[in-house]
Formats: structure tokens, C-alpha cells, sequence
């Protein structure tokens, strides 16, 4: 391996001799992540960081017992500390390490060229002007803007490697109605260019304005509209349980699902997104079927869990390369089956709420399976609004999320929050707010 | 590994000085190490590491960072050749602690056990200062709660019942509320502690923005934040861009008297720095709170379960809206009360108030004032710092159970 003009590979390289010399299965990762942020003010002020998040992780196995550390730095330093340290966390446990020919690489696009700090300052300072000639009333307290790469690798003792290579952009907004609470809007593209700096400011605007005066309303089930801004979270946290909960037992046992439900994994792409060429432990991406056709699909599976349960291995994550592999949702695409309208959406709603804007992230409660979150949102009778909340609550459980689907929208929004996620506004049946 | 002090930084820092890098602010340097400890059933069934090093260079109005840390790294942060910087060396990552030794017992609905160590130094004005902060234990519960303090976590916490079929839906409407010091902490945090960092009072995003000498509460509750506590999470002694950690004192007697600033902050407000805290080495300093100590002068001497409907033991999480002044308590374990004594366990539901039905809302505190594992880990735009408290019981009406 050349290592004198890539960044990985001192790393991945020293760890990958040392575990060599000690006789063990071994998988080495390396993540690199280049990241410009940019921070606008109210007051013209700028704050800039620039990061590059560099480091190595080890996983071991041998005579049945596995270990797993990790360490920053691209250095052999760092590989070596992480290749010492794994070996040294070494404790009973089945073999977590997937046999070399099952691995592999579906490939992918490569990812769009991070904006230059200059160009980041462009778009906020365009973004901000924007904002203001919609001339709405309501404040713009700070722009912040994100945008990068990572590139990643992974070897294995027994001759794997394979590279990845990722790239996004988020813009939020910070903004301050003229009156009720402050609202933050998230916004992700593959690329900063994919925005417009007019439509993101014009979006923001109308939904601030949405609901910012108004009571609680009495707690109650109800149908609800959600936003794709309020399904997206809803949508992760759901893929997140239905990850960590066996299909046929426990709190989604014999439960109903709706037949609106087509919830889907697409690692591989286009769509989405975030596509990557291969999962965590280095299976190749591939589309995984969560919630389809009435029923639970497939459960994300890493290696390990797969050959406990006879599951199907490809579903691993690493949120970053300190994070031994996970089962988990990597880049979720709720596919609309019937594509509706807004106008359509609002029709079957007929009475209940449209939450337009999610204000916090959702709250599981681990011990029941229920999930809250709150939003704004506007009532709605007879499929017209009638009264707007600022803040409500939406409440349930996530095995009634499952049963409850209705309809989906066409209106399909990506947003890059525990995992990428694609979604339409999904209509719901009898949830609680509150 | 070893504990050992790091060398060379002192010409380090004068090395820098010499590269006259343009509107340089600081450099800075970290160190952590960190072991995670899985459990099942009282036994450890997987152990994991993590070492990580960085730098971080504020130049020119902005924050510069990479991972590792040697000369070119240093270097090429800086902008200048790596030759220009002499040899230097970080603390060495210290031996973990025995777990076993530590904990001879491990309670069973223990998920997890975290150890964490952290050293930083930082380069400014031809100086090296140190930053030393106790070790820390994070316990993560079977539901997910987490729990932080100073290394080695206390065994005798106890736990409610979870089990979602012995609780209850608490009754919905105004209750007046019972917080024990594990929950009056967290209210306390957002009610008085985030909205008096700096960079909020000045953006305008909290209700404390210019009224200082107001009275906040009726209460004669007082409340500062103590970096210098290591008995408490919270701790450092210097703050992340080189102050001496200073206890600070935010409410007298009920009435507002201070705000944490870093020293931007502190220049715009007219108030004492050293609250400017790293969340990692890839985050600017910000002003946060520590350890945040509130006692009351004229407590009760018993938690006063006979007047309050509900007593709250834990939350998983509190928010304030500084525009709108809501109040949020998500409730983790509670009871009912009846004739002041715990009649049910409740499921867990939010305390939703405003600002104005909090402050007068606060009816008395009460003793034992105790340190709490509680809010723990505090997350602000998403940077998350060790935070610790020592609070009292407090009676809170005005509240709804939603």
C-alpha cells in the first residue's frame, strides 16, 4: 500500500501489520471527515470552523474472544494504539468478524466537491438577503451552514479492502417570529449548489409563520398531518427501534402494519440521501426492505446478530470510526405509494392537526416503546385550518405508528439527522396530542 | 500507559509567539481516553477503548482543527513549517482504572459503565496553561438514562421500577409538584443556568437578557456555578481558553446577579470571564455552565411530600423557550402521592408551564441538598460538556401534567 499521499493509510496500515504479527482475525477502519462550518449572525458577525476528523478503529477475534478500540489521528501511532488497545479489550465472545468472501463493494457515485469557505459565505450573506426581501416580519437570528466529505477504508487480515467516499450540506436556520417561539429549520442536499437560496428563505418563511400565536390544545387522539420536516425524525426513530426489537416477539409482536407503510434502506442508491458502496463491516450495499406490503420486513442485521438469529448480514452502521459496528439505518427512503397532493392530504385529513415544523428532537421512552414530539401545528376542520398551536405535543407508540399510516404525499424532502432519511408528508390516523 | 505531565509546552508556546501567525487567539491541545465497560446481568461482557488527541488553532476568526497531535500536524494548523516548532510531548494516556476493583459489585440493570480522562493545555500570549478536570464515570441504566459523575460511580443509586405494567398515567391538569434534587437540578439548569451564558443574553435568546437585580423567584433560593468543585463532573481548573476556574454567583437571595461569559462574551456584557468551555477539540469555546450549586437559606427541614400531588424523582430532560418562556419537564420516574406518603408509580408524562407561573410558582425548598447525577451530559447546538449539580428539594406549583 502507498501511504505517502493518502491520509488513511499510515493508519490502516501500521494497525493492520500489528494485529497481523499477533496471529488474530482482525478488520481495520479508517474514516477522514473535512468539515467547513459557517456561522452568520443577526449582526453581519462571522464565525468559521474548519475540521478534519481523522481515526482509526480495530476489531479482533481469536479463540473466542473478540475486542474492539479506537483512536484519533491518521498516523501509525494511532493504528498501533488502536491495534494494542483491542487487543488488549479482548474478552469471551462469538467471532464478530465477517469471512472474507462474503465481502464486497457495490460502488458509487462519487461525492460532489465540498463548497469553499468563500462560496459557503456567499450563499449565507445571499440567504440572508433573501430573507429579508420576503420582508415577512420575521427575524433571522443566525444562518449555519455545514458542508463536507469523508472517505473511509476498511481492511481486513484476510485481504479485504475497500474505499467509500461521501459528501453533503446542510443549511439551518435560526429564526425568531414576531411572536411565540423561535424555529429552527434543517435543510440537506448532496451539494450547497442543490439550494436555492430564494426558495430555502421563502420556505422558511412561510413555515414560521405558520402557527405563532395560539393555545395548547386538549389533549386527545386525533389524525395528524406530518410535514416531511415532522415525519423525517419520526421516520429515523422508528428504523432505530425496529432495529434493536426482535420481529416477533416483544412490543411488535403479531402487530399490525399499514399497507401505506413502504419504508426502505437504500444504501446502495441513487436514491436518498447518502448511498455508500458497503455497510459498516464492509457487506455490500444493498436495498433492505424495513416496513413493506403490510409487514416488517428485514431488521438490520450486523454479522454477529445475523449469525445469532439467522438474519441477513449488510445492515451494519458506524456513526463514526470510534463506534464499533451497529445495526441501523444508514439512508432511509419512505416511498410513497400514492403520492398525494397537499390539497389531497388535507382532504382526508378532514379534522385533526398539520404539524408543520418539528420544534426538538423525538423522545423515547425505551421502557414502553413510546415516542413524543413536539411541533408546531394548525388544526384543521373539514380540510380547511382552523386554529394554530404553536407548540403541541404528538404522542404514541411506535407500534401504533406502524398501524396507523393512511396516506403519503409527494412532496419528498432529504434530511440528514442519526441517519439520512428521504420522506414524503405522511398522514396518520388517531395519535395522540396534546 | 502512565500518568505523566506533558513536556515542552512552555517553548512550544513561545514558539508559536515567534511564528507570529496572523491574529492568532490560542492554541489548543487535548487529550482523552476513554473505556467503555458493556454489561448483562451484573457481568462485563465487552470492553472497548477510545483514545483521542487533537489540536485547535482560533486564527483570524476562525477555528481551525485536526485529529492527532505532533508537530506537522500543529503546523500545518498554524500555517507555518513544521521545523518552525520545537519537540513536545502531551501527557501519556494514563492507565484505565480495574473495574473490578472499583466496583466490586455491579448492579444489574447497569447497561454500561464509562470511564473517561481528559487533559488539555492551552497556548496563548507566550504561556502554556493546563487544564485538569476529575475523571468521570457515566452509568447508563437499562432504559437509557445515563448518569454522570466523578470516577468511581456510587453504587447506591437507586432506581425506580420501569416496568411499564406497574405505572400509571398521572392525572392531566395543574399539580403542584414535589421535585426531588435529581429533577429540581435539571429545572434549575434551564431555568436559571443556560439562559446566563453569554452568548445567549447577548443574542437575545434568554428572558434574563438586562435584568440584572431583578428578583427572579420569590424563593430565597441562591445559585452559582463551581468549576472548583471536583467532587462534581463539572470541574476543571482552567477554563478552555486559559482563566482560573472562579465559583460564580448567579442568584442571591432569589435575585439576579451574574452570568458565565467567555471573554468575548464577557467584553460585550462588562462581566468576569473564565466559564468558556470546549465541547471537543473541534468546537469553539463557548460559555457554559459547570457544576451548578443551588441551596436555599430558609429550607425546609423534610421534603414536604404532604402538600404536593406528585413527587417527580428523575427527568429525562427539562427545556425553557426563551421567546415564548415555556417550560418543559419530561418526566422519567414519578409517584402519586396520597396523605404524604408515595401511593403509585407514574408513567412517564411532561410538566408544561411559563416562565411567569415557574418563578412565582416556586413555593418553598427543602433539605437534604444533595449532589446529583443529574443534568449530566448538557447539550447546546449540539456540543455536549460534563455539567454536575447540588440541589435541594424544591414545591413547584403552576405547572400542568400533560
Amino acid at each position: 500500500m502507498r501511504t505517502d499521499a493518502d491520509p488513511l493509510l499510515p493508519a490502516l496500515q501500521a494497525a493492520s501489520e500489528e494485529l497481523a504479527r499477533h496471529g488474530v482475525r482482525f478488520e481495520v477502519f479508517a474514516r477522514l471527515g473535512e468539515h467547513t462550518h459557517l456561522v452568520l449572525d443577526q449582526d453581519g458577525a462571522l464565525e468559521r470552523r474548519e475540521s478534519h476528523e481523522l481515526g482509526v478503529a480495530c476489531r479482533v477475534s481469536k479463540g473466542g474472544h473478540a475486542g474492539f478500540a479506537a483512536a484519533a489521528g491518521g498516523s501509525a501511532k494511532a493504528g498501533r494504539q488502536a491495534a494494542l488497545g483491542a487487543l488488549e479489550n479482548m474478552l469471551p465472545s462469538r467471532d464478530p468478524l465477517p469471512p472474507r468472501e462474503l465481502l464486497g463493494t457495490s460502488g458509487s457515485a462519487l461525492p460532489h466537491p465540498p463548497a469553499e469557505p468563500a462560496e459557503q459565505e456567499a450563499f449565507a450573506h445571499a440567504l440572508a438577503r433573501a430573507f429579508d426581501e420576503v420582508g415577512s416580519g420575521i427575524t433571522l437570528v443566525q444562518v449555519r451552514l455545514l458542508g463536507g466529505t469523508s472517505s473511509a477504508a476498511l481492511a481486513t487480515g484476510e485481504g479485504f479492502l475497500a474505499r467509500a467516499a461521501a459528501g453533503g450540506a446542510v443549511a439551518e436556520l435560526l429564526v425568531a417570529p414576531p411572536a411565540g417561539p423561535w424555529r429552527h429549520l434543517h435543510f440537506a442536499a448532496p451539494a450547497l449548489a442543490d439550494f436555492d437560496p430564494e426558495a430555502v428563505a421563502r420556505r422558511a418563511v412561510e413555515a414560521a409563520l405558520l402557527a405563532t400565536r395560539g393555545d395548547a390544545p386538549d389533549r386527545q387522539l386525533t389524525d395528524v398531518l406530518l410535514a416531511p420536516a415532522v415525519a423525517a425524525p419520526l421516520v429515523v426513530a422508528l428504523a432505530q427501534r425496529l432495529a434493536h426489537q426482535a420481529p416477533d416477539d416483544g412490543e411488535f409482536a403479531r402487530a399490525r402494519v399499514s399497507r401505506a407503510w413502504n419504508l426502505v434502506d437504500e444504501r446502495p442508491g441513487p436514491a436518498g440521501l447518502l448511498p455508500l458502496p458497503w455497510d459498516g463491516e464492509g457487506f455490500p450495499a444493498r436495498r433492505i426492505a424495513v416496513v413493506a406490503g403490510g409487514r416488517l420486513r428485514e431488521r438490520f442485521a450486523t454479522w454477529e446478530r445475523a449469525q445469532h438469529t439467522g438474519e441477513k448480514p449488510g445492515g451494519a452502521v458506524r456513526p463514526s470510526y470510534r463506534h464499533p459496528p451497529v445495526p441501523g439505518p444508514a439512508n432511509l427512503v419512505v416511498l410513497a405509494e400514492t403520492a398525494l397532493r397537499q390539497p389531497e392530504l388535507l382532504a382526508l385529513l378532514e379534522n385533526g392537526f398539520y404539524l408543520a415544523l418539528p420544534a426538538g428532537a423525538v423522545r423515547v421512552d425505551h421502557a414502553s416503546g413510546r415516542f413524543a414530539l413536539r411541533a408546531a401545528a394548525v388544526a384543521v376542520r373539514q380540510g380547511k385550518p382552523e386554529a394554530a398551536h404553536p407548540l403541541v405535543d404528538l404522542r404514541g407508540s411506535f407500534r401504533r405508528l406502524l398501524a396507523a399510516l393512511a396516506a403519503t404525499g409527494g412532496d419528498a424532502e432529504s434530511f440528514s439527522l442519526a441517519s439520512a432519511v428521504t420522506t414524503p408528508s405522511l398522514l396518520f390516523r388517531r395519535l395522540e396530542i396534546a | 500507559m502512565r500518568r505523566d505531565e506533558g513536556s515542552g509546552l512552555s517553548e512550544l508556546a513561545t514558539a508559536v509567539a515567534h511564528a507570529r501567525v496572523a491574529e492568532l487567539e490560542d492554541v489548543f491541545l487535548e487529550r482523552r481516553a476513554e473505556v467503555c465497560w458493556h454489561l448483562a446481568e451484573g457481568r462485563v461482557t465487552a470492553r472497548e477503548t477510545l483514545l483521542r488527541e487533537g489540536a485547535a488553532v482560533r486564527r483570524d476568526g476562525t477555528l481551525v482543527s485536526g485529529d492527532g497531535l505532533d508537530r506537522p500536524i500543529l503546523a500545518r494548523l498554524l500555517g507555518i513549517a513544521s521545523r518552525a516548532l520545537p519537540p513536545f510531548s502531551a501527557p501519556a494516556f494514563p492507565d484505565p482504572p480495574q473495574l473490578e476493583e472499583a466496583l466490586p459489585r455491579l448492579p444489574a440493570q447497569w447497561a454500561s459503565v464509562r470511564w473517561s480522562w481528559r487533559w488539555a493545555a492551552i497556548l496563548a500570549d507566550r504561556r502554556a496553561v493546563a487544564l485538569r478536570r476529575p475523571d468521570l464515570a457515566e452509568v447508563t441504566l437499562e432504559d437509557g438514562h445515563r448518569a454522570l459523575t466523578v470516577w468511581p460511580p456510587g453504587t447506591d443509586r437507586e432506581d425506580s421500577d420501569l416496568a411499564p405494567a406497574t405505572r400509571v398515567n398521572a392525572r392531566v391538569g395543574a399539580a403542584r409538584v414535589l421535585l426531588a434534587p435529581a429533577a429540581a437540578a435539571v429545572l434549575l439548569h434551564e431555568l436559571i443556568g443556560h439562559p446566563l451564558e453569554g452568548d445567549l443574553l447577548l443574542r437575545g435568546a434568554s428572558p434574563w437578557s438586562g435584568r440584572q437585580g431583578e428578583r427572579l423567584v420569590r424563593l430565597s433560593l441562591s445559585v452559582s456555578d463551581d468549576p472548583s468543585r471536583t467532587d462534581l463532573p463539572g470541574a476543571f481548573s482552567t477554563d478552555d481558553e486559559g482563566e482560573p476556574a472562579q465559583p460564580r454567583e448567579l442568584l442571591a437571595e432569589g435575585i439576579l446577579v451574574g452570568a458565565l461569559a467567555d471573554r468575548e462574551s464577557a467584553a460585550a456584557l462588562g462581566v468576569p470571564t473564565g466559564n468558556a468551555r470546549r465541547a471537543n477539540v473541534h468546537a469553539r469555546p463557548r460559555p457554559r455552565i459547570s457544576n451548578l450549586v443551588a441551596h436555599a437559606s430558609d429550607p425546609l427541614p423534610h421534603p414536604p411530600r404532604h402538600e404536593a400531588a406528585i413527587e417527580v424523582e428523575t427527568l429525562t430532560s427539562g427545556t425553557m423557550e426563551p421567546a415564548s418562556g415555556a417550560i418543559l419537564l419530561h418526566v422519567r420516574t414519578a409517584f402519586a402521592l396520597r396523605r404524604g406518603e408515595r401511593h403509585r408509580p407514574l408513567a412517564p408524562f411532561t410538566l408544561v408551564g411559563s416562565l411567569a407561573a415557574v418563578r412565582s410558582g416556586l413555593l418553598a425548598a427543602a433539605e437534604p441538598t444533595l449532589p446529583v447525577a443529574e443534568p449530566g451530559w448538557c447539550a447546546k447546538d449540539g456540543e455536549i460538556v460534563p455539567t454536575g449539580a447540588i440541589a435541594p428539594w424544591l414545591l413547584l406549583s403552576g405547572l400542568e401534567v400533560r
